[in-house]
């Protein structure tokens, strides 16, 4: 019974899981390494 | 400073599981997505906690609750609607075969209480073993075993599952779901 539960817990998960990455969280990463990048810059001298 | 294998950069292969689970707790992928982006900047900022050569998912996952916990919890009952979230749900996923066993599934799982719905898809579904699930909740490992049995047994009562009355899972759609699923 506890496997036929688990069993049907990892279906529903499964339907997220195997949905396509939306695009906003590519572009939350790019972002987020973007300002890193932004920060290391700033921190070496680029005041501007 | 040494930069080996940035966990950073392995963040993103462990973004679908955590959609998942914020589903699982949210229960309204626009609210998932919202959560899992916040964990996202939160984890982000605070990459030099995390040990490396520790497990990332286990990590990402305690960040995503705690999250939900301090923020999405409280919103949600601000605004909550059973009936319009559950049917939400059911009409989202009307086109498998089986589609009738599922949404009476998804149904009875939305029904638990929040922490019965975590402790199933970190112990049921991602195969966190108890210490790991107790660490990550911040609990004792006999609170996440008691809880895993308690959250089992109110799902099969929902679901009227006994030996008679099994649930569907042999038909076709079934099969294939779950092998093209690595098992976590």
């Amino acid at each position: 019974m506890n496997q036929q539960i688990d069993d049907n817990l990892k279906r529903v998960y499964a339907d997220t899981v195997q949905e396509p990455l939306p695009e906003r969280f590519t572009q939350l990463l790019d972002q987020l390494r973007e300002k890193e990048r932004g920060n290391s810059d700033e921190e070496s001298g680029d005041t501007s | 400073m040494s930069t080996d294998s940035d966990p950073k950069e392995e963040l993103i292969e462990h973004l679908p599981a955590m959609r998942a689970f914020a589903m699982s707790l949210t229960h309204n992928s626009a609210t998932a997505d919202d959560l899992v982006q916040d964990t996202v900047v939160k984890a982000w900022g605070n990459f030099d906690k995390f040990k490396p050569g520790t497990n990332l998912r286990a990590w990402l996952f305690t960040i995503l609750r705690n999250t939900y916990y301090s923020l999405y919890r409280k919103r949600r009952r601000e605004v909550e609607d059973p009936d319009g979230v559950m049917a939400e749900q059911i009409s989202e996923k009307p086109e498998h075969d089986g589609h009738l066993a599922m949404a009476d599934f998804r149904e009875a799982f939305a029904q638990l209480s929040d922490d019965q719905r975590e402790v199933l898809v970190l112990v049921g579904v991602e195969g966190f073993s108890y210490e790991e699930a107790a660490e990550m909740c911040g609990c004792a490992v006999g609170t996440i075993k008691s809880r895993t049995n308690r959250a089992r047994k109110r799902l099969a009562e929902l679901m009227k599952i006994d030996d008679e009355n099994a649930l569907e899972m042999t038909d076709s759609a079934t099969m294939a779901v779950v092998k093209g699923k690595p098992a976590a």
